[in-house]
């Protein structure tokens, strides 16, 4: 397929957490705020005169001071983001909200805090840290509401004049429904039984729709989605498999790289940092206040496997096969950052469910951070594209 | 009468005693553990026979 | 900062009896060649208890189900290793300290054979007795009981307690089997073992299936809280129990998360009325929630006398009991409380005695952290080897605050706010979440309120709360100065770190930086690799 015109921009956009649309917008005097995990509402963070900035640790080489503080046994990422942190990457950042999701996460935050690693020439700057539901319910969603007053809306107001009133998060959430509406669009083209767009390209797109201010990154992606629709596909079909790859945090370009050259074609992308269903527009209506309806989106869409009651356990999995079976996926990578437990466990249980009960060839994988160019995956990803293409063979048989 | 109290009280004493010195003896040499622990290899291999519906 | 140190204070008592500790171990043996020698007063009161503690198990097997459950399950091997337990939480102990070690343990060896009985009454696979199933209400392992304070008539059931947690304090070996299952069912190896461990007994089809539903708590981490779904797909699927998930918040230190918290803990009784049919009843609430007080006053009471030069309950058994007492008992069984007493009692008079436990104390210790669970006599090692007296750990420094006692509407109203306390700071999770103050802050405020020399660190390698204040603790003690040492361990697997490896770490730490010798040195090097 011809390039996409700017796949090298949003690829530049992904060489550094401070790319140059993050130093745009705060030079029109926007203030940028961190967070590193789905279960913060995006668009509280994009209200009128700020922007939200998910935490990446590009480029990362060695993590060893993050590993004298954190250790070993704590996953890449929490090591990877605290190492950029003490070495002043997130310098930019005018406040930090961390959800007490999973404790590696919320170790990594607590360890920037009191290593004072940013914000000590600003006097605004904040950490602040949320209680997130861990059941998907009225009761949950009270907490929610209020974890979100008190720990975002709150010291934004105070610290930095934020207009936090329903009308703002209105107009955040319109303009976080343009980038997911587009975002959707563009990855429909996934669906198609010759897709005129890669998982990789895809990936670069989302990725750099979470770490770019809105605003900026807009014209692009409506550029991108216009070319695409008049997109030519291959030929001939580039990939032997279709697969969908659930899991952890996947920020790293080069994991879905390595999948994509090992002959399959990521056609779903159910992982955190992904587009299902983090780019699901959330549509409010006017009978109720906007953070209870932002709230409520959030949690009952939540795939965190933090999430604890049945039925959302249940339909964690049933999503997966939800998504394998509207994206036509011939089978499913489960993939686990090394080190998280939250999806050791998830990835074991929906392995084993997706393969048993909605009969979907899987196959399980834990990952480093930073996988470069991994020969360990790339050979058992290609003896999975080939177990599952030797069953469409002998299936046609 | 007397004598046979006497007696019984005895039988009790004694028996007491061998109570004592038989427990006392496991208690301390520690046969109790040493018994038990040349069975559990045993157990084991029962527990390994017993059929198991093994799954998540 | 210069190093604190705390001057050496030489027992004026001599020890009686045995003093070489490390003689009484077998070289690759798995039991010991004979019983300590206490001087003739002390091993006949232990010879005593060693005979209720046989009394206790041949209670519980004479009962025909209770054999046949002994059969089915794995775990019930370990039972055999109980009176050795004992033996080895009291090495060296005389006196008072002997007496409190037996109160601790004798009660909770009682406590967990009714367990065992009840669960094997219960179990479909055994008793079968339906009528007492549906009496019980399956609780986990490491999960507060505060919402069963208000029913007399249940039993509350841990399976994860007798499986599991207690069999690992009884064999080091006890859980390998159940960790090889679930690893084999694709669970990497780096995740706490003792979730884990719960997993692989369930669906190594080793768990018994009673009860008329499950409470099940997010508990002390991620793991537990994952393990939790492995456990309930089981119950809801294929036993038809069905299961509350009770979210107890994390921060809970925050005041914003009570109302959720306390609105959980009401939603859980309903649940159990509704799926039991017994009715939540206050007066039986407020007699709990005053033998709660009773618990934390003893407690607090305790670890006062552990501030000054003669403390007297402390060790592993101190944080054994209050586990015990804390989260499974929770004011439901009346002979705590007697216990409670006793120990405060036998505690007074050492302490006006000005007692101690072994020849010389030569540092005070908070030891802090998850201690190894394969390795809970650690504690009593560190003392006799040593001369390091652990005078609290972190497990021992839970709820210091009293609850509502008295039945009054406010204090029903309070009453949910305070289960709901209690189930927030339930053993560990109170430290190991609830922000870094809790565990980075408090733990120097404890070192300076017992004016302790000296931090041990238990480093639980694949506890991830822990592991992420890992450089923080090094960087407070450094500037602090107060030497801290880190004991690297696997919680329940200790093919990873084995028990010569825990006191490899501290050997080297006291002769190197410490420049000192030990106390016993038989104790130093152990074959105990084999040993239960």
């Amino acid at each position: 397929m011809k390039d996409l015109k700017h796949l090298i921009y949003f690829e530049d956009l992904l060489q550094e957490a401070n790319n140059e649309l993050v130093q745009q917008a705060q030079k029109e005097g926007m203030k940028c705020i961190g967070y590193m995990c789905e279960n913060v509402p995006e668009p509280l963070l994009n209200l009128p005169g700020i922007f939200s900035s998910r935490l990446r640790a590009p480029r990362t080489g060695s993590i060893d001071v993050g590993t004298y503080y954190l250790t070993s046994f704590l996953c890449e990422y929490s090591r990877a983001i605290l190492e950029r942190a003490l070495e002043g990457g997130y310098n930019y950042l005018d406040a930090c909200v961390t959800p007490d999701g999973c404790t590696m996460l919320n170790r990594c935050v607590e360890n920037m805090d009191v290593l004072q690693a940013m914000g000590k020439d600003k006097p605004g700057f904040f950490f602040d840290y949320m209680e997130i539901p861990m059941k998907a319910d009225y009761n949950g969603l009270d907490l929610y509401v209020v974890q979100c007053q008190n720990h975002i809306l709150k010291p934004l107001a105070e610290n930095y004049g934020i207009d936090t009133s329903d009308a703002a998060i209105r107009k955040a959430v319109d303009q976080h429904n343009k980038v997911c509406e587009l975002l959707r669009a563009i990855g429909d083209f996934r669906k198609l039984d010759e897709p005129t767009i890669t998982g990789y390209e895809y990936n670069v797109i989302c990725l750099a729709s979470y770490v770019a201010p809105k605003h900026l990154i807009m014209d692009k992606l409506e550029e991108t989605l216009e070319e695409l629709k008049k997109r030519e596909p291959d030929e001939k079909p580039w990939f032997k498999a279709r697969v969908e790859v659930v899991g952890s945090e996947v920020d790293d370009t080069d994991f879905i790289k390595i999948v994509e050259d090992s002959g399959a074609f990521v056609c779903a992308d159910r992982f955190c940092y992904g587009s299902l269903p983090g780019r699901d527009p959330i549509y409010l209506n006017d009978d109720e206040d906007a953070l209870t309806q932002v709230c409520r989106a959030y949690m009952y869409r939540g795939e965190c496997p933090r999430y604890m009651d049945t039925p959302t356990m249940d339909g964690r999995r049933e999503y997966v096969a939800e998504i394998a079976k509207e994206y036509k996926a011939d089978g499913i990578i489960y993939q686990q950052m090394k080190f998280c437990d939250p999806w050791a466990y998830e990835r074991m249980m929906g392995s084993h469910i997706l393969r048993e009960e909605f009969g979907y060839p899987v196959l399980a994988v834990d990952r480093p951070y930073a996988i470069g160019t991994s020969g360990q995956m790339r050979t058992r990803v290609q003896a999975f594209i080939e177990s599952i293409d030797i069953k469409k063979i002998q299936k046609e048989g | 009468m007397k004598k046979k109290c006497l007696k019984a009280l005895l039988y009790v004493l004694t028996g007491g005693l061998a109570f004592f010195v038989v427990t006392f003896t496991v208690y301390f040499f520690n046969l109790d553990m040493k018994l038990t622990s040349s069975i559990e290899p045993l157990l084991l291999k029962w527990y390994d026979r017993i059929p198991r519906n093994q799954h998540l | 900062m210069a190093s604190k140190k705390f001057k050496t204070m030489v027992n004026p008592e001599k020890i009686k009896g045995d003093t070489r500790y490390g003689d009484l171990y077998k070289p690759h043996g798995k039991v010991r060649k004979r019983r300590e020698w206490r001087g003739v007063g002390d091993t006949l009161y232990d010879y005593t208890r060693w005979l209720g503690i046989l009394f206790t198990l041949g209670k519980f097997m004479v009962v025909p189900r209770n054999i046949k459950f002994f059969f089915r399950y794995r775990w019930m091997a370990n039972y055999l290793a109980v009176p050795m337990m004992v033996d080895r939480f009291t090495q060296g102990l005389r006196g008072e300290y002997l007496r409190i070690a037996h109160e601790e343990q004798d009660l909770i060896i009682i406590d967990v054979a009714k367990l065992l009985g009840n669960l094997a009454r219960g179990d479909r696979r055994v008793g079968n007795d339906e009528e007492f199933s549906k009496i019980n209400v399956l609780v986990d392992e490491n999960e507060m009981t505060a919402v069963m304070m208000g029913f007399p008539d249940l039993k509350c059931t841990s399976r994860e307690t007798p499986s599991t947690y207690v069999p690992v304090l009884l064999n080091q070996h006890a859980v390998e089997h159940y960790l090889d299952v679930v690893q084999e069912y694709g669970l990497p190896g780096d995740v706490c073992p003792m979730p884990a461990a719960e997993a692989g007994t369930s669906i190594d089809d080793d768990a018994p299936i009673l009860g008329a539903c499950a409470i099940q708590c997010n508990t002390t981490c991620d793991g537990s809280l994952l393990s939790n779904g492995v456990l309930s797909r089981k119950l809801e699927r294929e036993d038809g129990i069905p299961v509350f998930q009770l979210p107890a918040p994390l921060r809970h230190k925050e005041d914003d998360v009570q109302d959720y918290a306390a609105e959980e803990v009401r939603r859980a009784i309903k649940f159990i009325e509704e799926n039991t049919g017994h009715k939540w009843d206050w007066d039986y609430y407020f007699e709990c929630a005053r033998r709660v007080n009773v618990a934390t006053k003893a407690r607090n009471e305790w670890l006062d006398m552990n501030k000054t030069d003669y403390p007297q309950v402390f060790g592993g058994n101190l944080a054994l009991y209050t586990e015990t007492n804390y989260m499974a008992i929770c004011g439901k069984v009346p002979e705590f409380e007697v216990a409670d007493k006793r120990i405060t009692k036998l505690a007074e008079k050492a302490y006006k005695k000005r007692k101690m436990a072994a020849p010389e104390y030569r540092h005070r210790a908070i030891v802090w952290g998850v201690q190894s669970h394969y390795y809970m006599d650690f504690l009593v090692w560190l003392l006799n080897c040593w001369g390091i007296v652990p005078l609290t750990d972190m497990l021992s420094c839970i709820n210091t605050e009293m609850i509502a006692e008295t039945d009054t509407p406010e204090n029903r109203e309070q009453a949910y706010y305070d289960m709901a306390m209690l189930t927030e700071e339930m053993i560990m999770r109170n430290r190991t979440h609830g922000g870094y103050k809790v565990l980075l802050d408090d733990l120097f405020e404890f070192v300076e309120q017992f004016n302790a020399d000296m931090i041990i660190l238990w480093e639980h390698i694949t506890c991830k709360a822990l592991d992420g204040m890992h450089g923080l603790f090094e960087d407070r003690a450094r500037d602090l100065g107060v030497p801290l040492m880190w004991v690297d361990h696997q919680l329940f697997d200790p093919r990873v770190v084995s028990r010569q490896g825990v006191r490899d770490q501290v050997n080297q730490f006291m002769r190197t930086v410490m420049q000192e010798e030990p106390l016993d040195p038989t104790l130093e090097i152990l074959d105990d690799e084999n040993s239960w």
